[in-house]
């Protein structure tokens, strides 16, 4: 097994000092591997990310147990900039660039890491999606869905991690250009050398670039395994790939219940 | 001709010190209500170096300045910081006691006597002839130059460099800031100096023209609805606004009354709120203000 980049041990995230969104979650994360978090919605895979990336006063939300390592060093609770500093730059779900920024401006704002080249490294993001480039003076509100990811994506490598957290990548994208982003994804593992850490709710498309995934529900881990065993478990079969095996389809209650049941016994 | 001279100096005035509430508004969501009492500070401020660098008046004029973008810092890193994470109400709240105090403060230490921190630089207000039949004060044009100067290089600080891009960041997605490496408390923090220092110019030249007494902090509420005027959230609307508020006083007091100087911004203010609540360039959904 190659080095550990990131660890989680027992994380529990409660938000308004009440309500409990991530409980006992433990993952590994090793360096230069592409690792999938799946789940439904509601699950805790976003308060997840959002707990390693770090959260602001805004958020009222706090890691009250638990342990993030990243590069055996504990990190929970530290401001996200300092976080980022660090090297873990995330792409969250929502409000993903600044809008009344252009493209160019975008990736100006971004803070890169000490002793990164900051020069060499925008040019490398805008080899990597010819996109930007071409489009640098355009207002980030204006751009398609497919194009505000790719900045997104760009602005967070611009940050120089060395750990990317992508949540929700296919979200509202047609499925050529989540194909596309998921090769870009693969290209930055071998190109900058990043580990990528990915959120998903379409398991299909995140367990084709993963080397290994964890399945997420009710805010803890409840499955985990290399792609070709997830893809092989029934559940998964059933929920995430949307494959009834010529049966009748289970309802979500119904494969609950048996998960549940699962659980408990063994 | 008097006239459009009158208006220049005033829009100048109320463009100088809306520019503060529109920076603090703009990078962190919050009004300051304390800004005209920190525009006083600073004149006072102009006064307390004149007296201590007599002889010197630029060393005075400098230290004024330094001091005034110093007390923005330290209000934000003393008071603003625990802010954030509250509300905002709470915040405008921490701000309208902090002007209160600071009110307070000053007349304890200073008096309310008319100073003239002019005089005390050793400096005289000439009258200088602009075309045949209008004149201007040596601190008028002072004021109008020191407006220009400041707006110009707030536009290219906020548009070229890399620190105004990142304020401007900051405003919009404090969190995605955050998470690309911004830090929040910096930009707050230089908001709050780069505010105080540019109203505290105000206050010095405002009070270097009329003179110096607690009553002054009028003029720092009556430039707030020019900055609403024009948007909160953009700085070519406080400089439209303050342009607006200041040729309806200038004309109402020349044709109407003089008395109607203080009522007429904000006439204006209320027929703005009602007509077209974001102002001539604010954003439509930041509405969410108190």
């Amino acid at each position: 097994m190659s080095d550990l980049l990131l660890r989680l041990e027992g994380l529990e995230v409660v938000y308004h000092r009440v309500i409990t969104a991530v409980q006992g979650v433990s993952l590994d994360v090793p360096q230069g591997g592409i690792v999938a978090l799946l789940g439904t919605n509601g699950a805790g895979k976003t308060t997840t990310l959002r707990a390693i990336s770090g959260f602001i006063g805004l958020d009222d939300a706090r890691v009250t147990e638990g342990a993030i390592h990243y590069r055996g060093e504990r990190i929970e609770n530290l401001a996200p900039h300092r976080i980022t500093a660090r090297g873990i730059a995330l792409v969250p779900e929502r409000s993903k660039v600044f809008e009344n920024l252009t493209i160019a401006e975008n990736l100006e704002a971004v803070v890169t890491r000490r002793g990164a080249n900051r020069r060499q490294l925008v040019d490398s993001i805008y080899a990597l999606f010819p996109a930007l480039a071409r489009l640098r003076a355009r207002e980030a509100g204006y751009l398609s869905g497919g194009e505000r990811q790719m900045l997104a994506i760009g602005s967070a490598l611009a940050c120089a991690p060395d750990l990317l957290l992508v949540d929700e990548l296919s979200q509202g994208l047609a499925p050529v250009v989540v194909e596309e982003l998921m090769d870009q994804i693969l290209r930055v593992r071998v190109e900058l050398g990043t580990t990528v850490l990915l959120v998903e709710q379409n398991a299909h498309i995140a367990l084709e670039v993963a080397d290994y995934g964890y399945v997420m529900e009710n805010g803890r881990i409840v499955l985990d395994g290399t792609p070709e065993r997830l893809r092989a478990h029934a559940d998964i079969q059933e929920f995430y790939l949307g494959a009834g095996g010529g049966q009748r389809r289970r309802s979500y209650r119904e494969v609950k219940q048996y998960r549940r049941s699962r659980r408990w016994y063994g | 001709m008097q006239l459009a001279v009158n208006i220049a100096v005033l829009a100048s005035i109320y463009a100088l010190i809306s520019c503060g509430y529109v920076l603090i508004y703009r990078v962190s969501r919050v009004l300051s209500l304390a800004h005209g009492e920190l525009m006083m500070l600073g004149a006072y401020g102009l006064y307390a170096t004149a007296s201590l660098f007599s002889g010197q008046p630029l060393v005075a004029v400098a230290a004024a300045l330094a001091l005034s973008l110093l007390v923005g810092v330290l209000v934000y890193v003393a008071l603003m910081w625990r802010m954030t994470g509250e509300s905002v109400l709470a915040a405008v709240l921490a701000t309208i006691a902090l002007g209160i105090l600071l009110r307070g403060a000053m007349i304890l230490m200073f008096g309310t006597q008319t100073r003239h921190p002019l005089e005390e630089l050793g400096w005289t207000n000439a009258s200088i002839e602009v075309g045949d039949d209008a004149r201007i004060s040596g601190v008028g044009l002072a004021l109008v130059l020191a407006t220009t100067v400041c707006y110009g290089l707030l536009f290219a600080f906020l548009r070229m460099t890399r620190w105004g891009i990142r304020m401007r960041a900051a405003g919009q997605n404090p969190l995605l800031a955050a998470q690309r490496g911004i830090g929040l408390h910096v930009i707050y923090a230089l908001a709050w100096g780069l505010a105080t220092l540019t109203g505290g110019l105000a206050g010095m030249l405002i009070a270097s023209d009329a003179g110096l007494e607690s009553t002054m902090v009028v003029i720092g509420l009556k430039a707030f609805p020019a900055a609403l005027v024009g948007g909160l959230d953009s700085l070519a609307g406080a400089l439209l606004g303050s342009l607006v508020i200041a040729t309806a006083e200038v004309l109402m007091v020349y044709y109407v009354d003089p008395l109607l100087s203080d009522v007429v911004p904000f006439f204006i203010l209320l027929a703005m709120l009602v007509v077209r609540p974001w102002g001539f360039f604010g954003s439509r959904e930041e509405l969410d203000r108190v």
